[in-house]
């Protein structure tokens, strides 16, 4: 992904290089780097001592004792430099916020906070993650810029960052505030401390304006939260089966647990649907005729409970069971309007709670995924946290070493694969598919021949014989059957496939096994709608029958199968082929089993409003089932594969082939087939749906509800209502689109940036190495670089390094000055940019010679201890070099002096009182870290002028 | 409270509720926990907020934490004194950190804390060699371990300075959607 010359950063001091740091840092207000270091410094501004090396205690310490003097050097400077720019410095802070103990006018604040809430909460997001920065970037051994602030600096600067955070936290609504300092990166100490003064803030401002109005909705707000806080908790205890969550997540980790959480949640989806179902359907239905009219000659035999058919018959369990009167009891109630509204709503909140969880799902778990960094992710992203078992951990970790040690020798099988073999490899594919294909096709149509026959023998009448109704149960139990060993043959299948990845091996079994399942629904549904619906009298009772068995059998199928997948397999892997090992829980086929499941009580709810209680029933059997066998009989996975993807998909099938699917079931149902005429709600209607017009014709009499007449007539019926619908999402969608491009497009240029700026640092580096190559005599005396390269990475603030980025920032001086030469020779001379040349020249020149001699006197001063040729040797060439470029350049141009040059010898003047200012504690005999510094800051200083004098180029422009 | 003992006031709980992403109850059952530690140190009572520190050699004896690789480091960054000492508070920050509704955000921050060992701000080879060795019980050989570390910092490395600064590691796990759910202690 990431490609860029690999030049320089081998070399040591790449990694230490602080020059485009320093730069930014400067210029900007707020450090780009986000530093997570945000606790240590408490805003009293203590340093943390936790447990470090010598090495870090040192740097740690920077006060008092032998170092004093190296860090003066190096603090003295970037004060300097700060105070001699034109950007806001943190004194200035000081004053515009040091009016904080005064409390602002809180109209103001109140009236902000209203207006404008995503301003202020994004201002906010921006601040914390400002003061995150700020703290962190104070840290000892971060960047030698910020040591420059004194302690009472750091602590004022703290201070104020901390009060503003507070003043922005009292803008920001109750919920909102909490929230935020609930994100806050701090510990609970310095959350609780914020958390106080915002309080104390408010009831301030609140003593303040005292208005009846604002003592209520703080006392309601406070009151809510409290609310709030109690129906968490009460959710939290109604929370099911927390502990064996944990211990399902602690044992196997995140991706079996996931099967569990996706079990829970269709079993959140049932208990709602029971409820609706039951609440608005069944209670009425029960309250105004509690006995259901079964005929004395049937009897309750025990087959009904596997069937659902006989003495269920006439029950409120099916559609038959429910009358089509309007009950006049205590109030009007339309059995129809509330059977026909209770289904549609309960589907329509079902689809939107489902493209909810989908789109959400998707946002954070698809789209952002990147495939590419995969041992990165390995070693940094993939640990479970969740894992507790000491047996799961070994496991685990055995597992990502395999991993790792595959990950290496892929790329050398990759590229061994012959033509021939990725002919076989192809030849595999295809006829792996074609005969899963074929298999799907096949079992449907042999369902669809079972079917008919099934329907010639069955008769409509209200009584079967036990043998009859035993029958019914062939079909389900052929379609069970199938679910079960057709899926074992496509996992046969996949072991002869050679996938590269794991993930399209997975991908490729689900795709099978829909196939599989939506076949086997499609041929069934086909059955129900154009035979069933004809030949009985009762037709809804008989589908919605049909329905009962498939779950029924389906639910001791699934017992079956944990008992032939999980404890069979155990045993056989245990005991009598060792090879084949414990086997582990396979996720894909059970979520696909339960989305099945959970599509066939989808489409049962028209015809059997109860069924939900019957699926929250097997659920609640299952989720304990499962969870005994796969404690019993299962390993933990042996690849961490991404769940969280997974997830993603499995919502994403629930939804797209099996939601969808079931609703046009029911849709077509309820707007095209004709409702049986002696039973049920609708009887006598020519389709479900015309309860709604007979009920609009029943409102147009009434006058006060004209309302919902028009609407109905002119929006639910209109064409052109729904035609300007979609054209509208479709523009949406459209404009949506290329958004999303733009973003892709800026996504990318962001990125290559970086990649830039890591190349231009590398560049730099390597020039820098050339130059010290072309002093080959020097440098094999010098003992400089090893040290360097001895010394911890982390050592950011060595003086060396510094040195070398002002050798390359002189080297790009250099060369910008024969650029702009070129370029002046070229047009003609245009005075302002050649006066400007000249005067950087004459800076660097001064700045150079003034280093150099600083350096020759260190070295004069320190031979004993130390030795920097090549530094001061190359300094010395660059300021003799540039020196002389500037002579000459001072010749061609003597005659148009401009104030520039005034400047520019101040600027001079100042940088090198400073340089003699650092040098002056040198000539004490000193360790001889401080050596560099001295010098870095000189040539720091010798940057900033030239940094300035671009500036005046620009504005003279 | 009913007629059982005090261990919070209404105060701090509050305070516990708005700063971390407990409930009041969790907050109790985080208390008995933590006190289930060290009975003889941690008293029932906290309503005067008493400064009580558990050392890190007992709080690595949790379940929760006892197998986990990267306990040491967990203990360390969520104490304040960085040694592995807990208060209380401290104890409820790591498992607000770690818990189910901490956003990305924070727990990005907190993890980065983690993987860093020697604590410069930035994951660098040493880090993760570090991390590697403790993922993998030491059972790869020097060279496969600086090949694996090599590799990755070449993945995840946008800027190039062949270490990982946070907004690297921050771009990488924002690609990596497990992580959230990985990055999780049921407590």
């Amino acid at each position: 992904m990431t490609s860029y010359s690999n030049g320089g950063f081998f070399n040591p001091a790449y990694h230490d290089s602080e020059t485009l740091e320093i730069d930014r840092r400067s210029s900007s207000k707020t450090p780009l780097h986000t530093n997570p270091y945000a606790r240590g410094e408490g805003a009293d501004g203590h340093y943390s001592t936790g447990p470090i090396s010598s090495d870090d205690a040192l740097r740690r310490v920077p006060r008092g004792g032998w170092q004093e003097e190296s860090w003066r050097g190096r603090e003295s400077l970037p004060m300097g430099h700060i105070s001699t720019r034109p950007r806001s410095p943190s004194w200035q802070h000081d004053i515009n916020h040091s009016t904080f103990q005064i409390p602002p006018d809180s109209q103001y604040d109140r009236s902000l906070s209203i207006r404008l809430p995503s301003t202020t909460s994004g201002n906010m997001t921006m601040r914390r993650r400002g003061i995150t920065m700020r703290r962190m970037s104070m840290f000892p051994n971060g960047d030698p810029n910020h040591v420059a602030f004194t302690e009472d600096a750091i602590r004022n600067e703290m201070d104020i960052e901390e009060q503003n955070l507070v003043k922005e936290l009292v803008a920001l609504s109750t919920r909102d505030r909490i929230w935020a300092i609930r994100d806050l990166p701090m510990s609970f100490d310095e959350k609780k401390q914020i958390r106080s003064q915002v309080l104390a803030f408010k009831s301030a401002k609140k003593s303040r304006q005292f208005t009846c109005f604002a003592d209520c909705s703080e006392n309601m707000s406070l009151s809510f939260r409290r609310c709030g806080y109690g129906i968490r908790s009460a959710r939290q205890t109604l929370e099911l089966w927390q502990g064996i969550m944990k211990e399902i997540g602690g044992t196997f980790g995140t991706s079996v647990l996931s099967y569990f959480v996706f079990l829970k949640w269709l079993l959140m989806f049932n208990i709602f649907s029971f409820l609706v179902n039951f609440g608005f359907i069944t209670i009425p239905q029960l309250v105004y005729s509690p006995w259901p009219n079964i005929s004395p000659n049937v009897s309750f035999r025990g087959l009904e409970i596997l069937t659902g058919a006989g003495y269920f018959n006439n029950t409120v369990m099916y559609y038959g069971g429910y009358s089509n009167e309007t009950k006049v009891h205590l109030a009007d109630y339309n059995m129809q309007l509330a059977y026909f509204f209770t289904i549609a709503v309960y589907m329509v909140l079902c689809g939107i709670a489902l493209i909810f969880s989908m789109a959400s799902s998707f946002k954070t778990n698809y789209v952002l995924a990147d495939p590419a960094s995969n041992s990165a992710w390995q070693l940094l992203c993939s640990w479970d946290f969740n894992i507790t078992n000491d047996k799961a951990v070994r496991q685990r970790k055995n597992n990502l070493r395999v991993q790792l040690k595959e990950s290496m020798s892929e790329k050398a099988q990759r590229e061994r694969i012959t033509l021939s073999e990725s002919l076989k490899h192809f030849g595999v594919y295809l006829g792996a598919w074609l005969l899963s294909t074929s298999l799907a096709v096949g079992s449907g149509a042999s369902i669809y021949y079972l079917c008919q026959f099934e329907q010639q023998r069955a008769t409509d009448s209200a009584n079967w014989s036990l043998l009859q109704e035993a029958e019914t149960l062939l079909v389900p139990f052929v379609v069970s059957l199938m679910n079960l060993v057709v899926p074992l043959f496509y996992s046969l299948f996949n072991k002869f496939e050679h996938y590269s990845s794991q993930r399209k091996q997975i991908y490729a079994l689900v795709v099978r096994n829909v196939l599989l399942k939506m076949s086997i629904l499609a041929v069934l549904c086909y059955n129900w709608m154009n035979v069933v619906a004809v030949k009985f009298s009762c037709w809804e009772s008989m589908v919605g029958q049909a329905l009962y068995r498939l779950v029924i059998v389906d639910f001791l199928f699934l017992m079956l199968g944990s008992f032939f997948g999980e404890f069979l397999s155990n045993v056989i892997g245990t005991k009598l082929l060792p090879r084949l090992g414990v086997p582990e829980f396979d996720v894909a086929r059970n979520v696909l089993e339960l989305i099945y499941a959970q599509t066939l009580a989808w489409i049962g709810i028209y015809f059997s409003p109860l069924l939900p209680a019957i699926q929250i029933l097997k659920f609640f059997i299952l989720f304990y089932l499962k969870k005994v066998s796969l404690t019993q009989n299962c390993q933990p996975p042996r690849r961490s594969g991404r769940a969280a993807q997974m997830q993603t998909i499995f919502i994403a099938l629930l939804f797209f082939p099996f939601f969808v699917g079931a609703v046009s079931m029911v849709a077509f149902t309820a707007w095209s087939l004709t409702p049986s005429e002696h039973c049920g709600p609708f009887r006598g209607l020519n389709s479900t749906f015309n309860v709604v017009e007979v009920w609009m014709v029943h409102l147009e009499e009434t006058s006060s509800s004209q309302w919902v007449v028009w609407i109905y007539q002119n929006v639910i019926r209109s064409e052109i209502f729904y035609f300007l619908i979609s054209l509208i999402i479709i523009v949406i969608i459209y404009i949506f689109w290329q958004v999303t491009r733009g973003r892709k497009l800026l996504i990318h240029v962001l990125r290559q940036q970086i990649v830039n700026e890591g190349k231009d640092k590398s560049f730099l580096l390597e020039r820098l190495q050339n130059l010290q190559k072309s002093h080959p005599d020097k440098r094999s005396k010098q003992k400089n670089p090893k040290k360097h390269s001895k010394r911890r990475p982390d050592d950011h603030s060595s003086g060396g390094q510094s040195t070398s980025n002002a050798m390359v920032q002189a080297l790009l001086a250099r060369q910008q000055l024969e650029k702009e030469e070129e370029e002046r020779l070229s047009t003609g001379g245009v005075p302002v940019p050649s006066d400007i040349s000249s005067s950087s020249a004459l800076i660097q020149a001064m700045q150079a010679r003034q280093r150099a001699e600083g350096q020759e006197r260190d070295e004069h001063y320190s031979a004993g201890y130390y030795e920097s040729p090549t530094n001061t040797s190359s300094a010395v060439t660059q300021a003799m070099q540039a020196r002389q470029r500037a002579q000459v350049e001072g010749t061609d141009d003597a005659s148009d002096p401009t104030s520039s040059v005034s400047s520019v010898m101040m600027q001079v003047m100042q940088a090198r009182q400073r340089a003699e200012e650092e040098d002056r504690p040198q000539w004490v005999p000193a360790p001889p870290q401080n050596r560099a510094s001295a010098g870095s800051s000189a040539l720091i200083q010798a940057m900033l002028a030239r940094q300035q004098a671009q500036n005046e180029y620009d504005d003279g422009y | 409270m009913g007629n059982k003992q005090t261990t919070f006031t209404d105060e701090q709980l509050e305070a516990f509720q708005d700063c971390t992403f407990f409930t009041r109850k969790e907050i109790l059952r985080l208390h008995g926990r933590y006190r289930e530690l060290a009975p003889h140190l941690v008293p029932l009572d906290f309503t005067n907020s008493p400064d009580i520190r558990v050392p890190p050699t007992l709080i690595v004896t949790m379940p929760e934490l006892k197998e986990n690789p990267f306990r040491d480091r967990i203990v360390e960054t969520f104490s304040e004194d960085g040694l592995g000492n807990m208060s209380f508070n401290d104890f409820v920050d790591m498992f607000s950190a770690f818990c189910e509704t901490s956003p990305r955000e924070l727990k990005t921050i907190y993890a980065f804390k983690i993987y860093d060992f020697n604590r410069d701000s930035f994951i660098c080879k040493e880090d993760l060699q570090k991390t590697l060795t403790k993922l993998t019980k030491g059972d790869l050989s020097p060279e496969e371990v600086s090949l694996v570390c090599d590799k990755s910092l070449e993945e995840a490395d946008l800027d190039g300075d062949h270490k990982l600064s946070f907004s690297d590691f921050e771009n990488m796990v924002s690609k990596a959607p497990d992580f959230l759910s990985n990055f999780h202690i049921r407590i």
